[in-house]
Formats: structure tokens, sequence, C-alpha cells
């Protein structure tokens, strides 16, 4: 296992809500759930302080060249001052198209979709449920789902109806598309995951659960879904014609509360995933072989972010410390 | 761990919300107050302290209407829980056109908001000039008083003396639990809406002594000395066009427990019409009194009794009505006034039960639970203090709908160990609940 070297930890206000790089990785966005935001280099730096949003900060997100911030107060505004025009809702998320071209936000039951100008003509408004997450599909930057009571919704934008619907009368607490655009999944209010096979047109719902499922992540060749929703991480494995469907998965142990995070690295070998103690664990996929390395932290596990290149992790903690863990061979 | 209390206010459009909420917001009361407010709420509120989200309701056990609740707000107060600088109390404003119940609801199903919040109360803001035409055609108004803790009936200047305790009368009759204060411009003490302490089963016997006796279809009964065959019955008023009455022949005045008996079955029976001028019979038998202005006069036929039991659907008083030999009224015996039915055909009624003693626990448990399948649709709020055999300490009840809750409410003591149940509904059967509930006794 690769030796591990921490750089840090940064304090910053609050428990950490999310922890972004910038697509080129010169730099992290560490957002808590109150307070300034505060970007930091991969040495450790601080390169710079974004204020807070009045009642709460969402997840932030890099576009057109800078950080935008959103949060409990509705607004979305750059680390240089610029604002994009919204309604009224808090805004918990920010997300950049994956060519980089747009910026979407959920404020109620509006998708607000911004282009590079500002134009919002792409914004899908109206929406029959709040927007409790929504994704973009990474393999296809004009398609977006959402999730809202009821189900999912995936649009192409300019298009107000959506091409395809993925309802079960649930809601959901978060969303995610796979890299490979083949698989949709929300991990649910109620103790399950619900998938969607875009190539079948066929839905999926997994359930035995223990808690919510907070914790979910497509590895990059869209071959794993780790979950979490108990004190194992549970990796189900999305190949073949079935998917998941009547396939025993592969369950992670070595937690003591429920996997709360989970993220893979760029290269698909590794995850790093944390429960809400502080144990992080990092699992090496070697073939049928998974080997893991346990490490105690001080705090909770509340955020993870894999450096876009290279063996670098950010680790947020619901203290509000975050450190930098260098994966060294 | 200290929970943080959470106060829903609900009402009606234009019951005055917003300026309640304002005044939270801007009194010096020393809090820090977080507030919940619906994105399409009447009038947005810009301040510091105002999260706006649109509700999301989505239902818990594949489309139960009593499982439904706020997804926004599991998400929301999740994160506010998270957070290191804590709120002192968090205000959840609904919509006029809302049904509380899914908000209430969540604290009930969500383990996590349940670990770290209690509901301290439901507060609702009546429109004292409007609600009566609410009331009449609007679900959502019903609703809103019968789960309320709290009811702020306001804009109180703009309705006279007369038509406010009317309406109170009837919001009463409609949730005998809530505390009611009359307010204009919303103004009253923020402690008495922020500090409502949640659970209060005594406060409904400070409101109505009565509440937790059983309903009876009569609001008077006595027992009159008579000598010959017949009495006259006397009523100079008339403000219902008839009245129930039934007449038994009894040995004394201590009968009158035992003829009360009698006549909560004879007003179940069809009632015989008399006219004035025309005659009753004290037969036990139940007359309608068809009621005329002015003094008007029936004859009753004794049957020779010494003492007769007369119980009429209204209190005497409300008739000038009095019993009468040979032109001089009778001085009563003995007289009893009971908790009547209610006066309007609300829908949305309460219903107090109450046994001394114990209960037996699976007894209690499995009635409830059977009774919240398949009544928890209609049932909108329960509260209790249960005496368990076996159990030393009081047991708090609580439920919304089909979600029960039951919590220690520590020992009794030296206090006499009773039982009591409180239900707020729709369609209430309190002969069929009241048998339910007596079954459980150990």
């Amino acid at each position: 296992m690769p030796r591990l070297t921490e750089i840090g930890p940064l304090q910053t206000d609050d428990h950490i809500l999310a922890l972004v790089w910038s697509p080129d990785g010169t730099e992290l966005a560490v957002t808590p759930a109150t307070g300034q935001s505060v970007l930091v280099t991969p040495d450790g730096r601080v390169a710079g302080r974004v204020d807070g949003h009045a009642l709460g900060n969402g997840q932030p997100a890099w576009f057109d060249g800078e950080w935008w911030t959103c949060g409990f107060d509705g607004r979305i505004r750059s680390q240089n001052g610029k604002t994009l025009p919204t309604g009224r809702g808090i805004i918990e998320k920010l997300s950049t198209s994956p060519d980089g071209g747009r910026l979407a936000a959920g404020q109620g039951k509006d998708l607000l979709v911004f282009d590079n100008a500002g134009a919002t003509d792409a914004s899908l408004r109206g929406l029959p449920a709040a927007v409790a997450d929504f994704a973009w599909n990474p393999s296809n930057p004009a398609e977006i789902a959402t999730v809202g009571a009821g189900g999912a919704r995936m649009f192409r934008l300019g298009e107000s109806e959506p091409f395809a619907r993925f309802d079960w009368g649930g809601a959901s607490l978060s969303v995610a598309w796979s890299p490979d655009g083949r698989w949709l999944v929300t991990g649910d209010q109620t103790p399950s995951v619900h998938l969607y096979d875009f190539t079948r047109d066929y839905p999926l719902h997994i359930q035995g659960y223990e808690t919510k499922v907070r914790a979910m992540a497509f590895s990059p060749d869209s071959r794993k879904l780790a979950t979490g929703g108990s004190s194992v991480l549970t990796v189900w494995p999305c190949t073949g014609p079935s998917g998941p469907e009547g396939v025993t998965p592969v369950q992670l142990d070595g937690f003591d509360a429920d996997v709360l995070v989970a993220s893979f690295a760029p290269d698909g070998c590794q995850a790093a995933t944390g429960d809400d103690t502080g144990v992080l664990l990092f699992f090496t996929f070697d073939g049928d072989q998974v080997v893991r390395r346990r490490v105690r932290r001080d705090a909770g596990i509340s955020a993870i972010a894999w450096h876009p290149k290279d063996p670098l992790v950010a680790v947020g903690h619901n203290d509000g410390t975050m450190s930098l863990l260098v994966l060294e061979a | 761990m200290d929970k943080t209390p959470v106060t829903i206010l609900t009402g009606f459009l234009g019951a005055g919300k917003t300026t309640l909420l304002n005044r939270i917001l801007t009194e010096q009361h020393g809090l820090r107050i977080a507030v919940i407010e619906n994105e399409f709420g009447e009038v947005g509120i810009d301040h510091e302290l105002v999260i706006n989200a649109d509700e999301e309701l989505f239902e818990m056990n594949n489309g139960c209407i009593c499982c439904t609740v706020r997804g926004d707000l599991i998400r929301i107060l999740g994160n506010l829980m998270k957070r290191r600088d804590k709120f002192d109390h968090i205000l959840i404003e609904t919509t006029g056109l809302a049904d509380p119940g899914p908000v209430v609801q969540t604290f009930f199903v969500d383990e996590e908001l349940r670990d770290r919040l209690s509901v301290n109360g439901v507060v609702t803001l009546v429109d004292a000039r409007h609600i009566v035409e609410h009331l009449d055609d609007s679900d959502e108004a019903r609703e809103q008083i019968a789960f309320a803790d709290v009811i702020l009936l306001n804009k109180c200047d703009l309705v006279d003396e007369e038509a406010l305790t009317g309406l109170e009368t009837r919001i009463r009759s409609m949730n005998a639990l809530a505390k009611i204060h009359r307010t204009t411009n919303a103004d009253i003490p923020i402690p008495r809406v922020l500090d409502v302490g949640g659970f209060n089963l005594d406060h409904a016997m400070e409101v109505d002594p009565h509440f937790l006796e059983p309903e009876h279809p009569f609001e008077w009964g006595g027992i009159f000395p008579v000598s010959g065959s017949t009495v006259s019955v006397v009523t100079k008023a008339a403000p219902d066009p008839s009245m129930g009455i039934a007449v038994f022949p009894v040995a004394g005045p201590e009968d009158l427990a035992s003829a009360r008996e009698k006549a909560v079955r004879a007003f179940s029976d069809e009632a015989a019409s008399r006219e004035p001028g025309s005659t009753l019979t004290a037969d036990g038998a139940l007359y309608e009194m068809i009621l005329k202005p002015g003094t008007q006069s029936w004859t009753l036929k004794t049957g020779g009794a010494s003492h007769i039991a007369i119980f009429t659907e209204h209190h005497p008083e409300e008739l000038e009505m009095t019993i009468a030999a040979r032109g001089t009224p009778l001085d009563v015996a003995a007289e009893e006034s009971f908790h009547g039915h209610h006066h309007h055909d609300d829908d949305v009624t309460s219903v107090g039960l109450e046994y001394t003693g114990e209960c037996n626990g699976k007894k209690l448990n499995d009635w409830l639970s059977t009774l919240v399948r398949e009544k928890g649709a209609d049932i909108f709020r329960m509260k209790g203090v249960f005496a368990l055999k076996g159990n030393p300490d009081r047991v708090i009840f609580q439920g919304v709908h089909m979600l029960i809750d039951a919590a220690n409410g520590g020992p009794w003591g030296t206090r006499p160990r009773h039982n009591r149940l409180v239900f707020i509904g729709r369609n209430l059967d309190r002969a069929e609940l009241n048998s339910g509930f007596r079954s459980c006794l150990a």
C-alpha cells in the first residue's frame, strides 16, 4: 500500500460541506457549511478566500475560469464579485457541464442553466417537483437529470419535456450519472437506491440498506457503483447486459459507522471512503482482489475529493478541518 | 443531547402569518431563530435568517397519505443540525393552503430529525373575520385548526365580541386542546408562540373542565316532587325551532344518576312531535317540543309518581322553562348540567376520554395499532397519558394520523393513576373510541 503524507490540516469555520478541485488541479475549493470558503493549492497553501453565503453555503463549481459559490440565500456569485440572476429559494449545489460550457443550479422547482454569457435560455422552470439534486450526463454535455418528489427526469437542453422519466413515487437525496452515460442512480430518503439503465430503458430498485444512502460513486470506467447505506461499502458491478440485477455485490467492511462519503480515484484503481466517526478507508481494486488501508482520523469524514491528475486526495471533516493526503508509492 | 425546538406556523391565506413572522424576526427576544419559509408563500420576507424552500412532498410507504412527509425539510434541517453555529429555535411556515400533517409527520418518521429536533408546537393563525367561510368549505382550514397547539384568533378588531365568542366556541369544539389567544395585527408576546411546551394535556381541563366527560345528548336534567296527576311545562323563549325532552317517574332526588342512563337511551330513540298545548307523558319516551315565541305550555302526565326526572336537550334557562303545578312553579329537588353535543356540524371534532385505574399495555398497544391502521387517515392528532399495569411511570403518548410515539413521562409518585386520551379528527365516533379504550383497562 502507498505511504500517506499529510499536508495540513486547514481549519475552516464549520464542518466541510464540499471539496471541489479546479479542472486543471491547481486549486481546491474548500467549502464549509457556513462561513468563508478557502481556495487551497495542492501543496496546502491558501490561495484565496471567498465570503460565505448568508445562512449557509452550497456546493461550489469551477466555471468560465473562476470559482462560483451558492447558498441558502439563493444567490450565485463568483470569486471576483460577478453574480448570476436567480429567483427565491435555497441553492444547494452548482455543477458545471462536462464540456465546461454551462453551469447548472437547482432552485425550488427551477433548474437554472447558465451559459458563458450568463444567458438562461436552457433553464427548466416550473418543474413538477422541487429539484432535490441534479446531475449532468458525463458522456453528453447536452443532457441533465433532475430528481425530486416522485422520481427522476432526464432532459436535453433546449427541450422543456423530459426525454426519459423514471418514476417510483419516493424522494431522493442525490443523483449520479455513470461516466459512460448508461446508468443513473439515486440515493433515496428511504434506505434504498434506484438505478435506471438507459440502454434497456429499465429501472432497478435495490433495497436492504440499513440507512439512507448518502455515499454513491461510479468508478471512472463505469464498471463499479460504490454505495453506503450501512457500515459496509457495497460495490455493485455495472457491467454486462443486466448490470447489478441478480448479482451479489462485494461488501467491504472496516467502518465503525455509516459510510457517508465515497469517491473513486481518476485511475479507477482506488476508492477513498469515510464514515461518521473518522474512519478513512482506501480500497485498491486489483482484479478480484481488494486491498484495504484503514486510517483513523480525528473527526468524522464529510467530504473527499481526488486530485484530477496527481496521487493526492483532499479529506474534509465534520469538525471543519481539511487535510491533503499525498499517496506515495 | 439537547434538542432544538421547532415551531410550525400555519394559517389560512391572509390570516397574518407574515406579520407574525416579522414580529418574531425583529423583536429583541435574544433568540437566534431560523425561519424556513415556503418559496411560494404569501409575502416573501427578506431577512438574513429566512430560508426559502419549496415544498417537496413524498410518500414513505407507497402511497399512504398518512406517511406523506417533506423531503426538503429533511435535507435542510439535516444540514442546519450539522453546523457548528446552532440555532436556538427553528420556525417552519407552511403555505396557507397546506395541510400541516406532512410537516408534523416528517418529525415522526425521520430518525435523524427525531434525535436532534423536537416539535415544540403547531401555531395556527386564524383570520377572525373570514375564517367562518373557510371553515365551511376548506378541509385545509379545518385541519390547520385541528393540528394546532396554539391558535391566534387574529384581526379581532374587525369582529364584535359576540362573533368572537361564537367563533371561539366553534374552534374549541374542533380542537379542545389548543390554547386560544385573541390578537390584533398578530401582536402577542413571542414566548406565547414559541414556548408552547409541546405536550400539555392538562390544558384541556383548564379550558373546558367537562372535556373529558362523556358527551350527553341533553344539556340538563332535574328531579321535581309532584303530587297531582299532571303538571305544566311552560316556556317563554324559543331559541331553536324544537327541543327534545324525556320524562321518567322516579322515587326521589337520589335517582338522578340512574335516570340519566335511561335518558341517554331514550334520546337515541325517534322523537314524537308535540305542539304547544298538547300532552307529554312521564313514560321515558322522547318527545320533540315544537317551540314558538311567547309563553307556551304543555300538559305533562305524571302517572301518579311522587317525583319525575326531566331531561332536556337545552338548558331550561335558554327557554325560560318552568315546571308548574296549578300555576305555581315547582322547585327542583336535584339537577345536573351536562356536556352537550356540539352546536356546529363540523366534521372535525375532539374526543376526550378518561378512566381511573390502569391499562393493560398489550391490549392498549393492540387497540391503538388497529385504530390508527383503520382510522388513521381521519385522526389528525392524538395525545394521551397512560398508567400501565406494572409500570410505575407515566406513559406519554402522541400521534399524527398513523404515526404514534410513546415516551416515559416520569413517575406517578403520589398522584392518582389514571388514563387520559384525546383525539382530534374527522368523523370521530365517541362511543366506539370509548368502548375501545375501556376494553384496554386492566
